[in-house]
């Protein structure tokens, strides 16, 4: 990469381990800033930071620069994946152009949050947009912030983004907006650029068995499956241990890595069922309506094939750069990957990052959700890597 | 028999259903129809094009959609779109008909629509124009009836008509629910579903009635004698008034003398498939324009329970012997390819055992189709009795059937359920009426380290099943795969 490019346009990436947030903050910012005319800073703090003073730290640091960020359950950056850190993707350069906004009280108004924060790409101008997303993790009913988004832009904008963690804590997750902790929020990011931007996503799961009908369904969940209780068929399938029927604990760290697959014209799309436990009704659900008479599957997964997806994911990506020399990337993983991954599997997936990273940085974090859409109108996915390229 | 594909657009129809119907007014439900038929296919862009106007789109920003550009696709001018950001984009087209007519445009990136997305698209149509026809029915009701309570009792009659549906309750309990509610709505004595068995069937026989006295095996001819049949010739609503009109049938069901009747064709997929009837013993009972209209609305609520039930048969059908109630054999060997996948992931075994009934032919010879039918689906039974819940059995034809045995710790835990099926099938069973004796012969193959392809694993299970039969000379017995078969 020339230094002219660099120039024009960048990506840097910073992090700190320290326990104190607003230090940490500080050192990560500062550390990210690899270029001139610094246009936003994403900042993803760990659930264990104490946010105001993450945000106070940040705007030490970079005062005046745009801030967007969440919190995560787990930071992936250069030097592989870390918990308990500040992790700063820093953008700029004449040759990227960036507008943020956001919107509150976004439960029971999804779609209309969306639809709000997409104005935020008609502030750009640049030819090269895509409009980033970072939605609260425990807000449900996700797909409709993103067809919110798609009812603003239409087809030509590609969308990508992550809905913030809270380490399983599952009590609250926080968005930062310049100065501002928000929860029950969403946040845009127009992205706009010289250059091309790619969106790549995938995940690494494969179905097993015959396939379940739905049979009957009500209010985003699933009823039954093949006309029996959706949770007892679907537990039945994957020769689940007794006390996943009984103990709600022991059913989703059971079924965290065993999502159901829902068949869709390009192939089955993952669903995470652990969020949404439900053993008195004996019913399934999870990240989004399934219809009535809609096919689904068990699925499953292991290092390998999740691995390989990594590889699919970044070669999509890249290739969708169009020859373009990258600069940086943005990775957003699922949360749930962890729970098939370990700890030594997650160092293995930052590590086949870091091969197509090569040189060039990159920064993300465990998501309760990741974004993407190239094409048809949705773009909500569980179970997934999300990858954002610049070039 | 459906494949993956069509089950997948039978799925996205169904699922089209249930958002559609479940709309309150008419611009939510076409702006619902446009968002999930673009999702079903997964096409950037749809609309909807009514009296030559785009009501309802998605893919671009508000106040940016060609609209011209997508009322000339409905005129067949271009097939190609312009999408900002994409390009050209390859589009197709479905009219609807009815009171309303209208189109549903997709473009989609990428390649042209098949041939069978392009059907999928125009039994879109088809539910969109189904449900347009009932709202508007709802608008009209509520225009010309005075009542507010009376308007509340059709919406709330049509509305738990239409959960019902979608939430795949019983069809009979469907069927009875709509023609309570047409007797109770339009305040009529009786209320009668007539329904043709077959698509050519000459007549029909009563699926639900409300009111009636009872009558032995009610059946209805497909000719004008009745209003039922008149509206099953003609495909439009018949109404006949004074009693000397009535055909026999309604003078049989009728609690009292009938004075009025009448009746609405009802379709399933499309296909006209009988018809719905009310009839009053009132003397003075005139039937008006919005009776009509209401008699329609429940008349398409039936249409669209029959359609759906089927629906839902054809989907198991798809998937299942129909004898057996197995796994077909293209879905076995859909799953065996999987699972090889993940047993060659994990590092661990899987068994195919394929089997061969020994007398089954002469039994079938013998006692008649019925009998071997019998045979097959008590077989069956017990094959699947000695299995675990990740295995798989399915009706490979005939009488051989396969089984996976997902997990296997060797040849031995393979030999052990081979041996169980074989005696379990030694067992007697009772077939139209007498007790009968089948023996098995069972071939058993294992996944190795050679990775070998689904359909290779089965005929070595094959192989081996030959073998055992030899061996055995048709008294049942198991023998394991091993490359020596072939020249034993």
């Amino acid at each position: 990469m020339g230094e002219e490019v660099h120039n024009r346009r960048w990506l840097g990436v910073g992090r700190s381990a320290l326990t104190d947030s607003a230090a940490a903050a500080t050192q990560a910012v500062t550390e990210a800033q690899t270029g001139p005319d610094p246009k936003l800073l994403i900042v993803f703090a760990a659930i264990t930071h104490d946010t105001e003073a993450v945000l106070a730290g940040v705007t030490k640091a970079a005062p005046g620069v745009p801030v967007i960020g969440c919190t995560t359950h787990g930071e992936i950056g250069v030097g592989g994946p870390a918990d308990g850190t500040v992790t700063v993707a820093a953008i700029g350069g004449a040759g990227l152009e960036i507008a943020t906004r956001a919107a509150e009280h976004v439960s029971g108004r999804q779609a209309d949050a969306g639809y709000e924060v997409a104005a935020c790409v008609g502030d750009v101008r640049q030819p090269h947009r895509v409009l980033m997303l970072l939605t609260d993790g425990l807000v449900r009913d996700q797909e409709s912030i993103v067809r919110g988004c798609y009812r603003a832009l239409g087809a030509g904008t590609p969308l990508f983004g992550g809905a913030a963690a809270d380490g399983w804590r599952m009590s609250g997750a926080y968005l930062f907006k310049d100065g501002q902790v928000l929860t029950d929020a969403v946040i845009g990011a127009a992205i706009a650029s010289e250059a091309p931007i790619a969106v790549g996503v995938g995940h690494g799961y494969r179905t097993v068995g015959q396939p379940m009908i739905v049979t009957r369904a009500a209010d985003g969940r699933v009823l039954t499956l093949d006309d029996r209780p959706a949770l007892d068929v679907y537990l039945e399938r994957l020769n689940a241990p007794p006390e996943a029927y009984t103990d709600p604990s022991a059913f989703t760290a059971f079924v965290l890595p065993r999502p159901l697959g829902v068949q869709r014209r390009s192939g089955v799309e993952a669903r995470n069922l652990s969020t949404e436990v439900d053993l008195e009704g004996r019913t399934i659900g999870g990240g989004g309506a399934i219809d009535p008479g809609g096919l689904t599957w068990v699925m499953t997964g292991d290092e390998e094939s999740i691995l390989d997806a990594v590889d699919r994911v970044c070669q999509d990506a890249r290739d969708r750069l169009e020859g373009h020399e990258p600069i940086g990337m943005l990775t957003f993983s699922c949360a749930a990957l962890r729970a098939v991954l370990g700890d030594d599997g997650i160092q293995r997936e930052c590590e086949r990052l870091q091969r197509w990273a090569g040189t060039m940085p990159f920064a993300g974090f465990y998501t309760y959700g990741e974004i993407a859409r190239n094409h048809g109108i949705d773009g909500f996915h569980n179970q997934t890597l999300a990858v954002l390229a610049l070039s | 028999m459906a494949g993956p594909a069509e089950s997948l657009y039978i799925q996205q129809l169904v699922e089209l259903l249930a958002v559609v119907s479940s709309s309150p007014d008419e611009a939510t439900a076409v702006q619902n129809a446009v968002e999930r038929s673009a999702q079903a296919l997964e096409a950037e862009v749809a609309a909807a094009v009514i009296d030559g106007n785009v009501v309802a789109s998605i893919g671009f920003p508000p106040g940016a959609a060609p609209d011209d550009e997508i009322v000339a696709m409905t005129r067949e001018q271009h097939s190609i779109l312009y999408v900002p950001g994409l390009g050209g984009c390859p589009a197709v087209t479905a009219s609807w008909a009815g009171s309303h007519p209208g189109h549903l445009v997709l473009a989609r990136w990428g390649g042209p629509f098949q041939v069978e997305e392009q059907n999928l698209v125009r039994g879109m149509a088809r539910v969109l124009e189904l449900t347009l026809t009932m709202l508007r029915t709802l608008v009209a009701e509520h225009a010309m009836r005075e009542s507010l309570q009376e308007r509340q009792r059709l919406l709330e009659h049509l509305s738990a008509i239409q959960r019902a549906i979608s939430h795949r309750e019983d069809l009979q309990h469907i069927l009875d629910t709509i023609t309570d509610g047409a007797r109770d709505l339009l305040g009529d004595e009786i209320s009668l579903l007539w329904v043709r068995d077959e698509p050519d069937a000459g007549q029909a026989r009563l699926a639900s009635a409300a009111g009636t006295r009872p009558v032995d095996r009610p059946v209805v001819d497909l000719t004008a004698a009745s209003p039922a049949g008149e509206a099953m010739v003609t495909d439009r609503v018949a109404v006949r008034h004074g009693n000397e009109l009535q055909s026999r049938m309604l003078k049989l069901l009728g609690p009292r003398t009938v004075h009025a009747s009448m009746a609405a064709p009802v379709h399933d997929s499309g296909v006209l498939a009988g018809a719905l009837v009310v009839a009053s013993c009132d003397t003075n009972r005139r039937y008006t324009a919005a009776d009509e209209q209401t008699l329609r609305a429940f008349a398409e609520n039936v249409s669209l329970a029959l359609t759906d039930a089927n629906t839902v048969v054809r989907m198991r059908e798809a998937h299942h012997d129909p004898v057996t109630g197995l796994a077909s054999r293209g879905l076995f060997l859909e799953q065996l390819s999987q699972q090889l996948a993940v047993a060659d992931a994990n590092g661990h075994t899987l068994a195919v055992l394929f089997l061969d009934l020994d007398r089954f032919k002469d039994i079938n010879d013998s006692l008649g189709h019925a009998a071997g039918d019998q045979l097959l689906a008590v077989t069956a039974g017990r094959v699947t009795a000695q299995l675990r819940a990740g295995d798989t059995a399915s009706r490979f034809g005939g009488d051989e059937f396969a089984v996976m045995l997902a997990r296997v710790d060797g040849p031995q835990d393979a030999a052990a359920v081979a041996r169980r099926i074989v005696t379990a099938l030694a067992e007697p069973m009772r077939v139209a009426e007498q007790r009968l004796r089948v023996a098995v012969s069972v071939g058993v193959a294992l996944s190795g380290t050679d990775g070998p392809e689904p359909t290779e694993l089965v005929a070595r299970a094959d192989l081996a099943m030959y073998e055992a039969k030899a061996k055995h000379r048709g008294t049942g017995g198991y023998a394991i795969y091993c490359e020596t078969v072939p020249g034993d």
